[in-house]
């Protein structure tokens, strides 16, 4: 039997660790082989005699120099995630699912929305469709999170901006005294009206926590997005990543093989979707 | 073919005992006083009994263990013959390897057991009370997925060849013994056995109406399921022995930094089963995993494999603590009505 183990682990190096809120992190890996993905998929993420959950690289698909994993600390592994210091060794294995259908949208004009520890994997779209940006018309990207504290990814705005093509909007749910804001306030929803929609024929993806999603989702239809342009990401417990578990099913689709990007007409007649 | 029972009986023996046909490992059903019947080697105290009625614990169990080391994997050469297996057993088996060994994916362990394994199905010549293959479209006889197949003749078996791995075993058969060739009236008495055995069955599970289809079950409104899952006290027997269930968990054994991957067998009863990192979970309640597993057997398997992932072997009735019995909710559901349009949301 000379075929690739589905659990084989890819063992990649912690070159840097970043702290972008109080509760999450972005840690910069080089995998010891080569790992590439399709900007969408995601990976299992193994810390060694810990546990492995799964991930989106938050990096562009076309850097092959890095890759990076924003984690939010929310659960056992994650908080171990947390611990990981630079010089460590964790392990890859994947890259599994389905991706972003990003040569199909060159030439439109692509809306993105993410929230909360959900602009990791958007940022990943961003920065692909930023590494190609001649190829499409525009690229609109909303950003939201709860406070300006949790807004990840500061540093990295201004070059984002001076993207000929890239329009960013930020806004944060709210504004506790101490902290400095001065962008647009409201939950993500609302930023939606600051923004010349083009909804015909154009896709628009959304990440973020589930109430976050399914009220976007509700709210492009309302605006006149079609249900096949609406790209969601539907993270379930994706144990396995290759449709074998059965714990991310929804419905008779594994989140880990179909999704975990799916489009809203193939997933909304399945129950508890937006839990 | 046709081979005397205490011929055939040698022939496993020496399987067994002296590495006839190179087996390192002869497994058969067993009866263990009256606990019933289980899986056990050869040389395992208990009395074989390989035309009776399905073992306690799965087939599955012997090619997809409750915990195995799955990264790194190193074949280990194992040799292994399973005797009498039962059709709705080979019938789960044909679904697990839809799972675990297709275009996109391969279990590497599960395939190695299935390589490194002959498996020679029985007739099933009596019925146990929770039997209900025939409700399931099933035959209490195999008509594929096995090597070889025997059926009681009177004091010999009638020998039918499913492959290879049979062809294999036959000749192997021969050149310990002689076999006769079969007789129409050989063919007769098994038709005819099957016949009766298929009548029991269609008899013992009159009551129970599996009449409209399966697409129901998912329409049926929520509330009829409440008391269908009262008795349920989510502790996954039903899961754990059932032929087709191969839900698992993926567990990171590392050692010095070698990265060691170990999975076992999980339960989609069990509330932590889909509860996600920050406490989220798509089935809160047990009504909802309950449910779940109903619709995952009848719904969701037959759309992933075109199997059912229910083959009526009824152990999962016999292993319930809440004696919950499947078929009765299974025809209760259908029966009840459909819900308004459009998705439930709670």
């Amino acid at each position: 039997m000379n075929k690739n183990n589905p659990f084989e682990v890819v063992p990649a190096d912690v070159t840097q660790v970043i702290q972008e809120s109080p509760t999450i992190k972005t840690l910069r890996v080089l995998p010891q082989e080569n790992f590439d993905f399709e900007t969408g998929q995601f990976a299992e993420f193994s810390i060694p005699d810990v546990g492995e959950a799964p991930f989106t690289p938050s990096s562009s698909m076309y850097n092959t120099d890095y890759l990076d994993f924003t984690i939010m600390k929310t659960g056992f592994v994650t908080e171990k995630t947390h611990e990981v210091e630079k010089g460590a060794t964790i392990g890859l294995r994947g890259p599994f699912g389905s991706s972003y259908p990003i040569h199909a949208w060159e030439g439109k004009d692509v809306l993105i929305m993410g929230g909360g520890v959900g602009m990791a994997p958007t940022r990943s779209l961003l920065l692909s469709l930023i590494d190609k940006i001649g190829k499409y018309n525009s690229v609109t990207y909303l950003a939201g999170a709860r406070t300006p504290e949790d807004m990840i990814y500061k540093e990295e705005v201004k070059e984002w901006r001076s993207v000929s093509g890239v329009n960013v909007i930020r806004g944060v749910d709210e504004v506790p005294a101490g902290q400095e804001w001065n962008e647009e306030v409201g939950l993500i929803t609302t930023l939606l009206e600051k923004i010349d929609l083009q909804p015909d024929g154009n896709p628009v993806v959304v990440c973020g926590p589930p109430i976050m999603m399914k009220f976007s989702t509700f709210e492009l239809l309302d605006y006149g997005y079609s249900e096949e342009n609406i790209f969601l990401s539907m993270e379930k417990k994706m144990y396995c990543g290759h449709g074998q578990c059965r714990h991310c099913m929804i419905g008779e689709y594994y989140s880990c093989k179909d999704g975990p990007v799916f489009t809203y007409d193939k997933i909304k007649d399945e129950e508890n979707i937006w839990e | 073919m046709l081979i005397g029972k205490q011929d055939f009986h040698r022939c496993i023996e020496q399987c067994a005992e002296e590495g006839l046909g190179g087996f390192d490992q002869v497994i058969l059903p067993k009866k263990k006083g009256d606990e019933g019947l289980f899986f056990m080697n050869f040389s395992e105290e208990g009395s074989p009994a390989l035309t009776s009625f399905r073992t306690h614990d799965p087939l599955r169990a012997l090619f997809y263990f409750a915990r195995e080391e799955v990264y790194p994997f190193e074949e280990k050469p194992l040799r292994r013959l399973v005797v009498g297996a039962k059709a709705c057993d080979l019938r789960a088996l044909h679904l697990l390897d839809r799972a675990l060994i297709n275009e996109d994916f391969v279990d590497p362990v599960y395939e190695h057991w299935r390589e490194n394994t002959y498996i020679i199905s029985a007739d099933c010549e009596e019925i146990a009370e929770t039997c209900h293959c025939t409700l399931m479209d099933g035959k209490p006889y195999a008509e594929d997925h096995f090597d070889l197949n025997i059926a009681s003749y009177g004091d010999r078996y009638l020998l039918e060849e499913g492959s290879d791995k049979g062809h294999e075993l036959i000749n192997l058969f021969k050149k310990q013994t002689s076999l006769e060739e079969e007789s129409d009236a050989a063919h007769e008495r098994v038709t005819q056995n099957r016949n009766n055995i298929i009548k029991k069955l269609e008899q013992q599970n009159n009551k129970f109406d599996y009449g409209p289809g399966y697409e129901r079950l998912r329409r049926v409104a929520l509330d009829y399921w409440n008391e269908s899952q009262e008795d349920c006290v989510g502790c996954g027997a039903c899961t754990n022995i059932c032929p087709t269930c191969y839900c698992l968990i993926l567990n990171d054994e590392s050692v010095d930094n070698n990265f060691v991957k170990v999975r076992s067998t999980d339960s989609c009863q069990l509330h932590g089963y889909s509860i996600m990192a920050g406490g989220d979970t798509p089935r809160p309640k047990m009504r909802d995993r309950f449910r779940n597993r109903y619709l995952c057997k009848f719904d969701y398997m037959p759309g992933n494999f075109d199997e059912y992932g229910c083959v009526g072997c009824g152990r999962c009735i016999v292993a319930c603590p809440g004696e919950i019995d499947l078929r009765e909710v299974v025809s209760k559901i259908l029966a009840s009505p459909i819900k308004a349009a459009g998705v439930e949301h709670e």
